[in-house]
């Protein structure tokens, strides 16, 4: 890695090696994400149905979501006449654009993160929100009703969503005195799901809520929204807000592992340091677990009750908490 | 109160529901992995056949008509000889039209020789109706009877 570094550096110069090598690095990883994260939602739904899922491509189906991706690769791109031409090829591009600069964020180990930003959770907070206008383009440019009634849903819905999400978000900065999320971790001796259990939870609702997931999925509702923002987008355009999707779900599940579950701190990690990203990664994935197992068990919530959920008692809640935070904070003696 | 009641018992029942994949996950499939492993099919009535004897190593259809006369769809075609030297009829024509047989097995009951059966065929597709015309008589080959080779 390092040799590579410094051949690039000859031609690109220190900063344009680095960020070359940085963005191939996590594109290349998060391609990976998505076929393993597909690979693994359709072994998840099998199991918890009784089925096996995918079996026939690769040993356990493994190389079934390559030979998914190859066909989508080949498919026919069919622009519908009446959609907003600009937009309508934009959205899948913009939705893609926050989540990349969101992996960058996030601390892989004590001194590694590709990009490091002194308030990084307040930058993750508003790349996450992007995601929304990216949706919202895609539903309004395809000129089709269903596809509106996606888009306006999953605003309303990420309003409402990004609310608690912050809240809780919230409680963590005040008992870690901080809004760097590599210092979060440093300071998390114990992880922070034990101190505020009420917060981590909330965070991991609003973060299913923010990625459209089932039980929260009404944006894409297929008995009701066909297939709701992206029913107009076919092949490669339509595979895009699915790579969006399941890289969201890597990368909020990264931020709450980074935020509740201690990041990359894990038993050995201070004399090998390379198991830090890969105890950030374990901690990602059991949460993309917790988030498909919750999928494949509930059933979907009436847009109105999704409402009432946020607004009435999440929200509430979730500022109960932050002022509880606040007050045990005030009340224990400063170290 | 009330609403705090309410909270409480809606989240006891997403984590039973919880429980209740979760126990499924870690237990096996109850499915067929359908090309690699084939059902059992021991007590499957499929389309009509003709039975193998052992004896002969072939049917032992007399082209009476019986099934014929019974069938109650007019499924049968069936045509025959009187083989040379010998008293009974030989089958050289036996078709079965499986688009109008509703499997209902009376010609098995009435089969003389008992010679009918239910197959085991369970999978079988056709795209066109000339292809659910089933001839029975094709996996036997050339008759033993009429060549001479059996007496």
């Amino acid at each position: 890695m390092t040799f590579l570094h410094q051949l690039l550096a000859g031609w690109l110069g220190d900063f344009g090696a680095t960020l070359l090598l940085g963005a191939g690095m996590i594109l290349g990883y998060l391609t990976f994400n998505v076929l393993f994260l597909i690979w693994l939602e359709r072994k998840v739904s099998a199991h918890a149905q009784r089925r096996l899922g995918p079996m026939e491509v690769g040993p356990h189906g493994t190389l079934q979501t390559v030979a998914d991706m190859l066909k989508l690769l080949s498919k026919q791109l069919v622009t519908p006449l009446a959609t907003d031409h600009f937009t309508f090829l934009f959205a899948p591009i913009l939705i893609f654009i926050p989540t990349i600069c969101l992996t960058s964020l996030v601390p892989l180990g004590d001194a590694q993160a590709f990009a490091e930003m002194p308030n990084g959770l307040a930058v993750v907070v508003v790349l996450s929100g992007v995601t929304v206008i990216a949706i919202f383009m895609a539903g309004w440019s395809s000129n089709n009703k269903y596809a509106v009634l996606g888009g306006m849903r999953s605003v309303a819905q990420v309003v409402a969503y990004e609310i608690p999400v912050l809240l809780s978000a919230l409680s963590v900065v005040l008992i870690a005195q901080s809004l760097n999320l590599r210092e979060i971790v440093a300071g998390q001796h114990v992880p922070y799901v034990l101190l505020e259990p009420v917060a981590a939870l909330i965070y991991f609702i609003g973060i299913t809520a923010e990625t459209n997931r089932a039980p929260f999925d009404i944006p894409e509702a297929e008995s009701e929204l066909v297939g709701g923002f992206h029913t107009e987008y076919t092949g490669m355009r339509f595979a895009l807000f699915f790579f969006a999707e399941y890289t969201n779900m890597l990368v909020l599940g990264g931020v709450g592992a980074t935020l509740f579950l201690g990041g990359w701190k894990g038993p050995w990690v201070g004399s090998l340091p390379w198991l830090g990203p890969l105890y950030l990664l374990l901690k990602a994935y059991f949460v993309v677990f917790l988030m498909m197992w919750a999928r494949w068990t509930f059933p979907r919530l009436r847009f109105d009750q999704l409402m009432n959920f946020a607004w009435k008692l999440l929200i509430p809640v979730a500022l109960v908490n932050l002022l509880l935070t606040a007050v045990v904070l005030e009340a224990l003696p400063r170290p | 109160m009330n609403l705090v009641r309410r909270v409480l018992v809606g989240l006891k029942s997403l984590l039973v529901g919880l429980g209740v994949t979760g126990r499924h996950m870690v237990r096996p499939a109850v499915t067929l992995q359908y090309p690699h492993e084939l059902p059992d099919v021991s007590r499957w009535g499929g389309p009509i056949e003709l039975v193998t004897f052992p004896e002969t190593g072939t049917h032992d259809c007399i082209a009476c008509n019986a099934c014929t006369r019974i069938c109650p769809s007019d499924c049968f075609d069936i045509a025959g000889v009187r083989a040379p030297g010998l008293k009974k009829m030989r089958a050289t024509r036996f078709v079965l039209d499986f688009s109008t047989c509703s499997l209902c097995g009376l010609c098995i009951d009435v089969c003389p020789t008992d010679t009918l059966k239910y197959s085991a065929h369970f999978d079988d597709a056709a795209y066109h109706r000339e292809q659910t015309m089933n001839d029975l008589l094709a996996p036997f080959g050339q008759d033993p009877y009429l060549s001479g080779r059996l007496q």
